[in-house]
């Protein structure tokens, strides 16, 4: 009876203990995967899901043997054994999940020492959030530009700050994240190993344009890194100034603005390209630099930057004010 | 047998003459709602005077600042409605060196509905007001979860814009936790823990009272918020700063709603204390005290040390926009992460807080329909213990990708990671507790064992977020969202819903409809897992948390869970109509319809007045199915006699 008993059970457990193995495991939960810190993660999240798996496998195919198992007749008014504990099966069960955790504890002590060791030399790139728009410097290529590209292979140091309020950086298939915290600078290690072009999002709410707030991070292979770079720079070296257009990507205008002719595809201010034409130059600039002082009707105050004043300089501001007049003038 | 001599012998000694009713005007000064009707907005015009008059008076522009002025409104306004109410009376009559009135119960026990919707020092009306109270809040809160789901059931922006998005979220989760799961449990607990332990009320009634009426203020001042210009509070309800401080003025009324909510909390966790510890029946040893008790206990320890670091954080928020404090502003030299510290340090523990008392609940349950002792009951206990204990060294798991100092993650992992352990504890006791059973399988039972396969898969998700790499990986994704919904609808409202069925007909006095309640277990249970498993998915492979809009390859399954929001909005209706129709016309409900050995079941439903004509005398522990003439509880006849229940309360 008793033998039988655990047979039953034994089986159950198999059958349970498949399906839920096929479920952890022929499903892709995670993204792709394009880097090397990304290896590490994945490897300690597989880790866990045999140990988490098996000890769901337990629980589930003993409550539904209990549940078929056990059932008393509606009219049964006996009483179950009383079996008040066991002391052995009691510490048993305290000692094992104890011993695994530990196990998923040292290990990912380990992944996370590894992950956040940075070598020397180390290329960085500055990392500026503010709502809602991300802006990537390069100092060594001297330029700033609102869509993260890096080398295939290369471990970078991003150091992070934040303008406003507290922002998130995350690319999936990197499996990096790390909040950017107004007030301190914080860090990323990252070594993409895949290239192509992969979403970056900000996942701390920031605000009304927290969806919005996201651009791509580009992954390119050292030829084509390096003939970008050459090209930024000479740009730079050559000293022609930023294009209005430049201008309005780099600042992020368009994580909140729409305007087609830039690339703006925010929603969270007015868009561009409908209030533009009813302004003059002067009333453009007037918008960038003070924003509250005229707000299009059913819009709110305080929400976009008032310090443009202040980061742009006098030639960016004015180049930036040319190219919105004469865009609105060609729609 | 004393449980006929209950049923029928009625407290003679307790009836007393309702007083007069007072006619004319004086209908106005006393304590109730037609005083409240004039307190209140005199309270508010106080408060708006003070405000307008300083700034006047100092010359600050503008006069009108709805800032300092949405402050002294929500201090001020509920305390003139308390008043109105009557809550301070009592304590005034102390304070001012008046004679006090003699007790005359007046205030206590319910005769008819009205005497629900006064303050009522019954520890069994406050705690169906409270049920019923917090219930309400249930249901607002998920028709704003349903808004949510209708605007996420596909990309882009559909029905409300983004900032009103983020105002559903935040006040979706500020109503559930703090309206809804932390005082629900207040609820069950007053109700039944005097029962349980042998007392005639709480050890403080008045003070009871006033916990509860502070309850419906908190919920009605984060409602407000909606109404508000710029609209409801919207930076989530972890209401990070700085974005809480940006944002507009409707932040205040969750600054100020959690604070009524807090002291509500508080002052019922202190009223649990001292009736557990001093008021226990003779005979009832700790250890012979049911789980619930236990759980309750555990969890009023966490809630009167963690609740005030809440009040603290929310506070300081309030205290950077109304007084320019700089707690939190970086710029000048104030420290962001502080507030997350300080924030968690609450609502870390207030995860247990939401949790426990369910526990307690599911140990009751699971013993009660199974015919079988509680497996390894001191474990049982000393893991809540446990869990009281490591609860407050874990904090900063919400916190691994903050930005905080990187070595504090290690330790905060390997806590987190042990937590664990007792929590593991508790599952495979109530399994083998369950184990060769005779088990009945009533509508609690299937909340029961529904509670515990859905809060070991949160469990289990929770392993993955306890390791600091995933969870760099996983944090701020929808598989959080995932996670928390898994342990806290799946496991603390799952309890709740449990509770409700197996307290109904000593609370109310009537049997509910069992096939309509297995009816109503199997949706949610489907409709849940249709909801929120996707969310696991969608989470890991790129899906941030609270966002209005979303990829596109995130359609499908955002539409499934939208789909099985609504079916779960369904499946909550077939509750309320069962409770509706059975607590009108329901079968008459015997006094131990589930044969449980606890001392609540022992008394009439719904129990008399002051609970006991006799205090019993405790002779064994809670749970002692099987065992041959095992007795937790006797009435012996010739026992106590019950003269003034305080002071049979207080020996």
């Amino acid at each position: 009876m008793r033998k039988s008993l655990i047979i039953q059970l034994l089986l159950l457990g198999v059958v349970v203990g498949a399906i839920s193995a096929a479920v952890g495991f022929l499903i892709p939960w995670l993204p792709e995967l394009g880097s090397t810190q990304g290896k590490r993660i994945d490897d300690i999240y597989v880790l866990t899901s045999i140990i988490c798996l098996a000890i769901f496998t337990v629980v589930a195919a003993v409550s539904i043997y209990t549940f078929f198992k056990f059932r008393a007749k509606p009219d049964d008014y006996e009483d179950g054994a009383p079996i008040h504990g066991n002391t052995v099966l009691e510490a048993v069960w305290t000692a094992i999940p104890a011993a695994l955790v530990t196990i998923i504890g040292v290990y990912s002590a380990v992944v996370l020492v590894k992950n956040e060791h940075v070598p020397a030399n180390a290329p960085v790139i500055e990392v500026t959030a503010q709502q809602f728009v991300w802006s990537f410097t390069y100092p060594e290529i001297g330029v700033t530009s609102g869509i993260l590209r890096v080398k295939e292979g290369e471990t970078y140091e991003l150091k992070m700050q934040s303008r406003d309020v507290i922002h998130s950086f995350w690319v999936p298939q990197w499996r990096v994240k790390q909040d950017v915290v107004p007030g301190i600078e914080t860090t990323i290690v990252v070594t993409p190993t895949k290239t192509g072009t992969f979403p970056m999002i900000c996942t701390e709410l920031c605000g009304l344009g927290h969806s919005t707030m996201r651009t791509s991070a580009i992954v390119l292979s050292a030829a084509d890194y390096d003939k970008w770079a050459e090209e930024q720079k000479s740009a730079a070296e050559a000293g022609g100034a930023e294009s209005g257009k430049q201008v309005f990507v780099n600042a992020g205008c368009g994580g909140c603005h729409i305007l087609a002719d830039a690339g703006g595809a925010g929603e969270v201010g007015p868009s561009l390209d409908k209030v533009l034409p009813e302004l003059t130059a002067d009333q453009i600039r007037e918008s960038i630099v003070d924003p509250n002082k005229v707000i299009t009707p059913s819009y709110q105050p305080n929400v976009m930057p008032g310090d443009y004043g202040d980061t742009l300089s006098d030639e960016q501001l004015g180049a930036l004010v040319d190219s919105l007049v004469s865009t609105s003038q060609k729609g | 047998m004393a449980v006929d001599v209950l049923e029928h012998g009625q407290l003679e000694h307790h009836e007393v003459a309702p007083p007069a009713y007072p006619g004319g005007i004086r209908r106005f000064t006393k304590g109730g709602w037609l005083r409240a009707l004039w307190t209140t907005p005199l309270a508010f015009g106080l408060a708006t005077a003070l405000v307008c008059g300083i700034r006047w008076g100092a010359h600050w522009d503008p006069v009108w600042d709805l800032a300092p002025l949405l402050t002294a409104w929500t201090i001020v306004t509920p305390i003139g409605f308390l008043i109105g109410m009557g809550a301070f009376d009592y304590w005034f009559y102390w304070i001012s060196g008046q004679r006090t009135r003699p007790e005359d119960h007046s205030a206590h026990g319910a005769d008819s509905w009205r005497d629900y919707l006064r303050i009522n020092t019954d520890h069994k009306v406050i705690g169906v007001q409270y049920v019923v109270t917090t219930f309400s809040f249930y249901l607002i809160a998920g028709v704003l979860a349903l808004f949510v789901r209708a605007e996420l059931a596909q990309p882009g922006s559909d029905f409300v814009n983004t900032q009103s998005y983020n105002g559903l979220v935040s006040a979706h989760a500020g109503l559930m936790i703090f309206l809804f799961i932390v005082p629900i449990f207040a609820g069950f607990g007053n109700y039944v823990i005097p029962l349980m332990i042998g007392a005639p009320d709480m050890a403080f009634p008045r003070l009871n009272a006033l916990s509860f009426w502070m309850l419906p203020i908190a919920g009605l001042i984060m409602l407000c918020g909606f109404l508000l210009p710029g609209g409801q509070f919207a930076a989530g309800w972890t209401n990070y700063a700085p974005l809480a401080e940006v944002n507009p003025v409707g932040n205040i009324m969750f600054q100020m709603g959690v604070q009524w909510a807090g002291a509500s909390s508080i002052a019922t966790a202190l009223n649990f204390l001292v009736t557990i510890i001093t008021m226990r029946a003779p005979g009832m040893t700790f250890w012979r005290m049911p789980l619930l008790v236990w759980a309750n206990f555990t969890t009023s320890l966490l809630v009167v040390l963690a609740t005030p670091f809440l009040a603290g954080s929310q506070f300081m928020l309030l205290l950077d926009r109304v007084l320019h404090t700089n707690f939190f502003v970086a710029e000048n030299g104030g420290y962001v992460i502080g507030y997350q510290h300080i924030f968690w340090f609450y609502s870390h523990p207030a995860v247990y807080i939401m949790i426990l008392p369910g526990f307690g609940i599911i140990s009751e349950i699971i013993a009660v329909f199974s015919r079988k002792p509680v497996f390894g009951y001191r474990l049982m206990a000393l893991s809540l213990v446990a869990i009281l204990i490591l609860g407050f060294s874990v904090w900063a798991h919400h916190m691994f990708v903050a930005g905080m100092a990187p070595w504090l993650r290690i330790p905060m992992m390997i806590t987190t990671l042990l937590i664990a352990v007792p929590t593991g504890i508790k599952v495979f006791s109530w399994l083998a507790t369950m184990w060769e059973g005779r088990i009945h399988f009533r509508t609690p039972m299937l909340f029961a064992i529904g509670f515990i396969s859905m809060f070991v898969i949160g469990g289990l998700s929770g392993i993955y977020l306890g390791s600091v790499p995933i969870d760099i990986h996983a944090s701020d994704t929808y598989f959080i969202v995932a996670h928390i919904h898994y342990v806290l609808f799946g496991g603390s409202v799952f309890t709740i819903f449990a509770g409700a069925y197996f307290w109904f007909p000593k609370m109310t006095g009537r049997m509910y409809n069992e096939r309509l309640g297995k009816i109503h277990f199997w949706t949610t249970f489907v409709a849940f897992n249709v909801t929120f498993f996707p969310m696991h998915y969608v989470g890991l492979q790129g899906m941030p948390r609270r966002v209005a809009d979303y990829a596109p390859q995130f359609a499908d399954w955002n539409m499934v869970s939208s789909i099985g929001a609504f079916a779960l909005g369904a499946s909550t209706m077939l509750f309320i109509y069962n409770v509706v129709v059975s607590w009108n016309r329901g079968e008459p409900a015997p006094s131990n319809p589930w044969r449980s050995m606890t001392i609540e079941w022992q008394l009439p439903s719904p129990p008399s007045k002051f609970n006991f004509d006799e205090i019993p005398q405790v002779v064994g522990g809670p749970y002692e199915y099987g065992v041959p003439g095992a007795r937790h509880a006797v009435f012996q006849g010739t026992g106590v006699e019950v003269k003034e229940p305080e002071k049979v309360g207080a020996h």
